[in-house]
């Protein structure tokens, strides 16, 4: 939708600054929190009302970033993580790409059935299914290592099978059509012509296995037996502790943790804006 | 045309999973040489569930172990978060811990289901004695179940009463209340409200009813008959008498100051610190707290008090505990380690540990060895939970394999009847109920022989 | 090879990693499981059959899980349409061309990217009934706050809020569709003279009714599993008001050692998944439009 109209550009900026606040305004508190010395972050507990200026930190306690990096090895993690992500990033796409694509556009007798069952396998708790699943990587021998975290993307996530299929599902016939007359074969089909218009499909579903892999706690720790191969995620959970966390480090931690992904949305999310320049060429 | 080209596509597939595999896969077993500080001794393989500060003090403890001999080298794994489930998929996969620390009420499932090494099997007579006759009580409920001890305790809790001296004498009070009902009666006008009728300051802030029932003579297990027992009428006096407390300054009033601190779990936060209690039951570690981020608060400890014609000196106990998986591949390593830190076989080293993570001892060797006797004069209000954890008195949770779902059940009515929902009266039965349809479900299909 | 086989095998080729992948990770697990729900297993000792005995008193005799699935409905019931509603607004407006619009997107988008643990920690602070941020807002209006996670009318209300400020995650998905469709409409619905009222209701809407679609299905098998923020927030509680069925299953499968009982939960659950889902599906064709 093209915007053009001044009254209604200004219209859509109050808008979003109004729904700004309550958005951020948790943020800053996190922030404000990460600053704060220990004692600080309840001030006043003792029957104080609300204020706003309580959000200001007094002294500003810079030291709990350092702190809360050096509590544990954190380039370790990092390294560790990105590994995990980049690997799972890649096979989750590259695979529910394909898959969606077979589901969304090729019409063959089994589509509908197991399209059904690939909905079915998200409506059953991990709970449940976690012991068997572990008795399966077990027997392939890959208790202790990667790999039970990384191959099963490259089957496809079956969230991103269905989104992708949504977003394929959309596309005109038309273009794919006359590719076929060409004697293009399907696989070209997908690869040169559908998999470019389906560029910020892409670009979320890429994001979300990045935020879901950088988010996974159980599963590393789970599979995992060595302390140098943990993630972030595992990471972060040792700022909470079973008589209560240090606050200001566990915030000084979630922001240093969260960080990465902020500068990863803000570039993909240019592929967005791409999205009108290449959605130019599809009529 | 079309299979060519998807074939070439499964071949890259493949390749690209197998280049993966490559680099994942540890090209040497999980526990690698190059992290190992001693690579020439037998490795023991030991998961905490600590994290944050109290990681620290557990890695100086095992680096205290691994200095102190030349046979084992301990490999610590701290495991926050999940913990029961990782050790029972690890053992499954027949690949547990050495040795695990843990908290969590685990010993009579997992002792039932034959997971558990009994201690009894692994100690010489020699120390099976020395055991015997050095721990407190408390030491063997805490991890027994069927007559065999399936965890170590390796530190000790219970709680007392934390409280503000000035806020007794605010009101002329001179002495803490020798029993409950007088330390019921004097706090009642220690509770402040602001001008909104909040609660700014609440006078008596009890434990649970399952910290308090048997200080009234009831209780949830009998340790002597080997039996529940949730019908004793002491238990409903205790609750009458909590649900009472709670009247008197309202039940919503009490419930929103509650919910308005609750949250705020965290070490520094702890409401008692800013002064919202006069008098608050809590734990030993709470003394380290304080002399950490409120140095300057007036306070003392107390025992919780016992009513008139209850039982002086009871309470619940708990404490970190150590298993050893009967599948593990080092328990003499294992074994060693306990010993080490729980002060079996030298007490007086040990005894730095348990002042390090501010546990309470399991033994007079540890509690009078020097270190500690230096730590209690430093911190002269954990010295009363010292001598509460002594008692004879002193309970444990009750060691049936449904202990979890009893204690959520209570907790569930307790909350309730605090609430003013329904009465003391109808929680226990509801309780009662409860737990024995749940058991009578458990026979049924055949769990608890 | 006949055109219609060739179709048959190009359509299986494509689908092949993820029927592999299902076949080797994920139907075992899932055979098993059914397996599982119809025997005792305290996860130490070895599953023994026990007939149908879970299910009966699942179905019988237990109230907490009745409970549970109260609970769990009437949150599926509001905070799914809510979703979507806020996720699609905020999706039409982040859409719009204006300057600083990126900056925008990611302040929306960050608060599901922070951890939950430092979510649930934010949460804590903004609805403690005392010094928390809406009833400081709400005293300066003149209203006396509810304790709200504290209290069993308002700690499900709490938990839906909660969500809503993480529906920047949804909002990404809105957007990507947004995206996607083709400028040319738009341009010969301006030459038409369709009012921007028009276009929305014309040409937006229904374009995006398969993204729709597919955050109505995700949000209805998400939200029958909610599971963590209620684990970390309130337990459950007060008063059972936020037992969510997730919740109770997670209890009965790893705290009180009853894989048997909450694989049958897990079923049960299952099958309602399946029967709504297949019933939304069942209506698709009446208001989701794929292609032009």
């Amino acid at each position: 939708m093209v915007t053009t109209n001044k009254g209604s550009k200004l219209f859509t900026h109050i808008a979003l600054i109004c729904l700004s606040i309550p958005a951020a305004l948790p943020l800053i508190w996190m922030l404000s929190t990460s600053l704060k010395a220990e004692n600080q972050i309840y001030t006043g507990a003792n029957g104080a009302s609300f204020s706003l200026t309580s959000l200001i930190p007094s002294p500003m306690v810079w030291a709990n970033y350092p702190k809360a990096l050096s509590t544990v090895p954190f380039d370790q993690y990092l390294k560790n993580t990105l590994f995990l992500c980049a690997v799972s990033v890649f096979g989750a796409v590259l695979s529910s790409s394909i898959v969606a694509y077979g589901f969304a556009r090729i019409n063959f007798k089994l589509n509908r059935p197991l399209f059904g069952i690939l909905i079915a396998t998200m409506a059953l708790p991990g709970q449940v299914t976690m012991i068997p699943q572990f008795e399966v990587f077990r027997s392939l021998g890959w208790y202790g290592t990667y790999l039970p975290l990384l191959v099963p993307a490259f089957a496809g996530a079956p969230f991103f099978i269905f989104l992708l299929s949504q977003f394929f599902k959309t596309l005109p016939e038309e273009v794919a059509e006359s590719a076929r007359l060409d004697g293009a074969n399907e696989f070209r089909i997908f690869a040169q012509i559908v998999l470019p218009l389906a560029k910020p499909a892409l670009a979320t579903c890429a994001l979300f296995q990045f935020l879901g892999t950088w988010n996974d706690f159980l599963g590393p720790l789970i599979y995992i037996n060595d302390t140098s191969k943990y993630t972030l995620a595992y990471g972060l959970q040792q700022f909470m502790s079973a008589y209560g966390g240090q606050w200001a480090q566990l915030m000084a931690a979630s922001i240093v943790f969260t960080l990465p992904i902020i500068v990863l949305f803000f570039f993909a999310q240019k592929t967005f804006i791409q999205g009108i320049a290449t959605t130019g060429g599809k009529n | 045309m079309a299979a060519k080209h998807i074939g070439k596509m499964v071949v890259a597939v493949f390749a690209t999973i197998l280049l993966v595999w490559f680099m994942a896969s540890p090209k040497k077993p999980a526990s690698d040489a190059v992290y190992r500080k001693y690579p020439d001794r037998i490795p023991v393989r030991f998961w905490h569930m600590w994290s944050a500060e109290w990681k620290v003090v557990v890695d100086r403890i095992v680096d205290r172990y691994n200095k102190s001999q030349n046979k084992y080298e301990v490999l610590a794994l701290s495991v926050p978060g999940g913990a029961d489930t990782k050790f029972l998929l690890g053992a499954m996969g027949g690949d547990p811990p050495d040795v695990m620390a843990q908290w969590n009420p685990v010993i009579p499932t997992w002792a039932e289901g034959g997971m558990l090494l009994p201690f009894e099997d692994i100690m010489t007579p020699q120390e099976r004695r020395l055991f015997d006759t050095q721990s407190y009580p408390i030491v063997k409920r805490v991890g027994q179940y069927k007559g065999k001890t399936y965890g170590f305790p390796i530190g000790l809790q219970v709680k007392g009463v934390f409280y503000l001296p000035e806020a007794f004498e605010e009101t002329g009070v001179r002495e803490f209340p020798k029993t409950w009902e007088e330390l019921c009666r004097v706090t009642q006008r220690m509770t402040k409200k602001d001008s909104k009728g909040n609660i700014s300051r609440l006078g008596f802030m009890p434990g649970s009813w399952a910290e308090t029932s048997s200080l009234f003579g009831g209780g949830i297990y009998d340790f002597q008959k080997d039996k529940l027992t949730l019908g004793n009428p002491k238990n409903l006096d205790c609750l009458k008498n909590l649900v009472s407390l709670r009247q008197r300054d309202g039940y919503d009033s009490v419930s929103r100051f509650q919910s308005g601190l609750n949250s705020s779990s965290f070490s520094a936060g702890w409401p008692f610190i800013v002064g919202a209690y006069a008098a608050v039951v809590d734990g030993p570690w709470r003394v380290e707290q304080i002399a950490k981020y409120a140095p300057n608060l007036k306070y003392k400890t107390a025992l919780v008090p016992a009513p008139s014609g209850g039982l002086p000196g009871a309470g619940l106990g708990s404490g970190n505990f150590m298993i050893i998986p009967k599948s593990a591949k080092e328990k003499q390593g294992a074994w060693d380690f306990i010993k080490f830190w729980s002060g079996l076989s030298q007490p007086t080293v040990a005894a730095e540990f348990y002042v390090w993570g501010g546990w309470l001892p399991p033994s007079d060797a540890v509690a009078n060895a020097p270190i500690y006797q230096k730590y209690m004069k430093e911190h002269p209000q954990f010295a009363t939970f010292v001598s509460a954890i002594k008692s004879p008195m002193i309970q444990a949770q009750p060691p049936v394999a449904y202990q979890v779902f009893v204690n959520d059940t209570i907790q569930k009515y307790e909350d309730l009847a605090l609430r003013g929902e329904i009465s003391p009266t109808n929680a226990m039965t509801e309780v009662q109920a409860a737990v024995s349809k749940e058991i009578s479900r458990r026979k049924r299909l055949g769990y608890d022989e | 090879m006949s055109p219609k086989l060739r179709r048959e095998l190009t359509g299986l080729a494509f689908i092949s990693p993820w029927l592999i992948g299902f076949i080797v990770f994920t139907g075992l697990p899932f055979l098993r499981s059914i397996q599982l729900s119809f025997t005792r297993y305290d996860i130490v000792r070895p599953p023994k059959f026990v007939g149908l005995a879970n299910y009966q008193s699942l179905i019988f005799d237990d109230q907490v899980f009745r409970n549970a699935a109260v609970v769990t409905l009437k949150f599926a019931i509001i905070s799914v349409p809510l979703g979507i509603f806020c996720g699609v607004i905020l999706a039409l407006l982040l859409n719009a061309n204006v300057r600083g619009i990126s900056v925008y997107r990611t302040v929306f988008f960050l608060p599901s990217i922070v951890p939950t643990v430092a979510t649930t920690a934010i949460f804590s602070w903004i609805l403690n009934p005392q010094i928390g941020l809406v009833n400081g807002l709400l005293a300066k209006c003149g209203v006396t706050g509810p304790a709200w996670l504290g209290d069993p009318k308002w700690a499900l209300w709490s938990l839906m809020f909660m969500g809503l400020w993480g529906v920047g995650n949804s909002m990404v998905i809105y957007l990507a569709g947004l995206k996607d469709i083709p400028n040319y409409l738009y341009e010969a619905a301006i030459v038409d003279g369709a009012s921007p009222a028009k276009r929305l209701f014309k040409i937006t809407l229904p374009m995006l009714t398969p993204v729709i679609f597919f955050n109505l299905v995700m949000g209805v098998i998400g939200s029958l599993q909610y599971f963590t923020q209620a684990y970390i927030m309130t337990n459950g509680g007060p008063e059972d008001s936020t037992r969510f069925y997730a919740l109770y299953l997670f209890d009965r499968a790893w705290r009180y050692a009853d894989m048997g009982y909450a694989s049958a939960m897990a079923w049960v659950l299952f099958l309602a998944i399946v029967v709504l889902t297949s019933a939304l599906f069942g209506t698709q064709k009446r208001w989701v439009h794929y292609g032009s």
